[in-house]
């Protein structure tokens, strides 16, 4: 009666809910308070995949899901993203019958890495994802070892785990388990022998704590590494990015799946090849795999085209305190070589809690802006001056950078006759205050 | 000057290298001689070969690492501090100055015991939060310099801390809590200080949020008055988050 009771208020909580524009976790944080051991008292699908890290959750389900249901499977997933317990419960409710058995043949849930440990006390997943971790997010989240112990709690002996062995330390999750399933690049296009981020946290070996080498660096500390003093080194994978060319938008795997990419960053490269990995886990053949993923546009709205009077422009989300991800569209800006504009805007670190803490800013490469092909830099918002400090200890010239402290200025500055295409690297608490003052195509 | 960035590879934790960074700009602007070393595990230190050393803050096992590796120095750095040379210590490296850290699954390590204080690890919840910290002036400092006035906020640090641990036993603290964290749960004061050692939970890059009080230390141990006209965006950028941050403490 308890459970009927409470998928019933998930159900309506969430069609309000939706109605009315809310997001996706309210509904399941009043079925916990109802029924606190709800999620042990559903019937789950057989399979269920779960996919957490610090970046590429969202875009990876994303793609496990679509690549599933465009082949017949019926999947329940968190679209939303809402990823912490509240979310995933309103998911699971929101699947199930009123008698508490969930409607699919998958359930795919993306995992906040804090929140996975409490998620997965009822829910144990079949398949588990992890696909990297970083330094993010770090005034919650502490460091990358911090949220590397806390997903320990979250791993059941039984379950399949599925790794990204470019990680040195996701890697470390494989230990004393026989059939993990490893992912991974082989040789890339852009793939360095030299280290050349402005921090390193692949130098000293996560097992043993000893100096750790690399052969070489896909970028920051994802590559191909080996400790001499433990062993601990890059595993052989079974799934594999064996070439890409990001200039041609190119990705091979395992020497015979060719994808071409919508996006041409490493990120959408590990994204998808993690999402093949999950898919051909699930008996789906390779070349049914490919045309589902061939130039596939996220739907999660992280990359937006726009116009600005005669000039165009595309935004790319990039999550503030997380160097990362910052990097990856420096580097898509940079290697522009028909000629850009770069906005960074900074005005509210966080969309959902309040932290003045702009010490991430000096984790991130901002040298890579020195490039030819960016002719202008616009640094905005309300810690513009933090923006300024921090480009003063990089070695790009003064008199390319515009300082400006709102970002309806910055609006009104860009919209001038220059020819090149303004890219917008920005957080999803401040995209909005740039998006609503242009056109979006 | 001679500055030594110690552990510059392991304890580098939230953008720490823009600290020596920032020291280094404000000497060469105003024309001090500088050279800055970096060494970390595996190195030998000669202590009394530098003016000022600075260590930045690490993970929980990292800085056992460095704790480990400072053990045969114990002598040689409580040498250096008495003789009145700079140690800056952010984050948590200065946790290992004291008698016993206790990590989360009750370990101990014994502390260098420079001091006598006592530090307790847990790993259920970071402790997070931004803060706001006053300078608490000694009898002796100059009073024209910064902090003289009650009223003058140059006085207060910004910053941010991030950390699992709490610290038992400081009797000469830094800081008085005006936001954030201080060395003990519900605790008002905050770091510690001993002659011209400084140490702070303030993680990251708080020399260049904090232009002033970068150019107090800056002064302190070159034994000049230095200029810092050059940090306009340093001083904005201080003003705004000290703003934001009042804002939050009024809210509340």
């Amino acid at each position: 009666m308890k459970v009927l009771f409470t998928i019933v208020v998930c159900k309506v909580l969430r069609l309000i809910g939706k109605m009315v524009g809310k997001g996706s976790s309210l509904p399941g944080k009043i079925a916990l308070k109802i029924c606190p051991d709800i999620l042990d008292r559903v019937k789950l699908p057989k399979y269920i995949i779960a996919v957490t890290g610090s970046n590429g959750k969202t875009s990876t389900v994303e793609m496990i899901a679509h690549i599933l249901m465009e082949n017949g499977k019926n999947v329940a997933w968190n679209k939303e993203g809402s990823n912490q317990i509240e979310g995933v419960t309103t998911l699971v409710l929101n699947s199930a019958t009123l008698t508490g058995k969930v409607k699919a043949d998958i359930l795919l849930i993306e995992s906040d890495e804090r929140f996975a440990r409490y998620t997965f006390k009822y829910i144990k997943p079949t398949h588990y994802v992890i696909t990297n971790l970083y330094r993010d997010q770090l005034t919650r989240n502490g460091h990358p070892e911090w949220v590397y112990n806390a997903l320990l709690d979250s791993i059941h002996p039984e379950t399949q785990l599925i790794l990204n062995a470019d990680d040195p330390l996701v890697s470390c999750f494989g230990y004393g388990k026989e059939n993990v399933i490893w992912f991974g690049a082989g040789d890339l296009s852009t793939d360095t022998t030299e280290f050349d981020g402005v921090y390193h946290d692949g130098q000293y070996c996560p097992n043993c704590k000893m100096p750790m080498t690399y052969s070489k660096y896909h970028y920051n500390h994802i590559g191909h590494y080996q400790c001499e003093a433990c062993g601990h080194k890059r595993n052989d994978t079974t799934y594999t990015v064996t070439s890409a060319d990001l200039e041609a938008g190119v990705a091979v795997i395992n020497e015979e799946y060719e994808i071409k990419l919508a996006l041409k960053s490493l990120y959408n490269i590990y994204n998808i090849l993690a999402a093949f990995t999950v898919a051909s886990l699930a008996d789906i053949d390779g070349k049914d795999i490919v045309p589902h993923i061939n130039n596939y546009v996220l739907k999660n709205g992280r990359v937006v085209t726009f116009s600005l009077g005669n000039r165009k422009g595309t935004l790319l989300t990039s999550k503030h305190e997380n160097s990362i991800s910052y990097n990856q569209s420096l580097r898509i800006a940079a290697a522009d070589k028909e000629g850009c504009d770069v906005v960074i805007i900074v005005d509210a670190v966080s969309r959902k809690y309040f932290t003045s803490d702009v010490s991430w800013l000096w984790d991130i490469d901002f040298h890579l802006l020195g490039s030819e092909n960016v002719k202008q830099i616009v640094l905005a918002g309300t810690y513009c001056n933090d923006l300024a400090v921090r480009f003063s200890y990089t070695d790009i010239e003064n008199d390319k950078i515009q300082i400006l402290e709102t970002v309806e200025d910055a609006v009104t500055y860009l919209n001038n006759e220059r020819k090149e295409k303004i890219y917008v690297i920005t957080c999803f608490s401040d995209k909005d205050k740039f998006l609503t003052r242009v056109v979006v195509d | 000057m001679k500055i030594l960035h110690l552990y510059y590879d392991l304890m580098n934790l939230y953008g720490e290298y823009a600290n020596v960074a920032a020291l280094k700009r404000l000497l060469d602007k105003n024309k001090v001689p500088c050279k800055v070393d970096t060494l970390s595990v595996g190195d030998k230190i000669q202590f009394l070969d530098y003016d000022l050393i600075y260590v930045g803050s690490g993970t929980e096992r990292n800085q056992k690492l460095i704790l480990e590796h400072l053990k045969r120095s114990k002598e040689a750095l409580k040498a250096y501090l008495d003789a009145g040379r700079f140690l800056i210590m952010t984050g948590n490296s200065f946790e290992i100055l004291g008698k016993e850290i206790v990590d989360a699954k009750g370990k101990k390590y014994a502390g260098l015991e420079i001091f006598d204080f006592t530090v307790t690890e847990q790993e259920r919840t970071r402790d997070t939060a931004d803060a706001v910290f006053k300078l608490i002036e000694e009898q002796e400092r100059n009073k024209e310099e910064i902090g003289s006035d009650s009223e003058n906020t140059h006085a207060k640090l910004v910053g941010f801390i991030n950390k699992c641990s709490t610290i038992q036993g400081i009797e000469t603290p830094l800081f008085q809590v005006e936001m954030g964290l201080g060395n003990e749960k519900a605790g008002q004061t905050e770091g510690i200080r001993y002659k011209n050692f400084y140490g702070t939970h303030l993680t990251g890059p708080m020399l260049i949020k904090n232009p002033y009080f970068l150019m107090k230390l800056a002064s302190d141990l070159c034994g000049k008055q230095m200029k810092g006209d050059y940090l306009v965006h340093e001083k904005a950028g201080y003003e705004i988050t000290l703003r934001e941050l009042s804002k939050r403490m009024e809210a509340k």
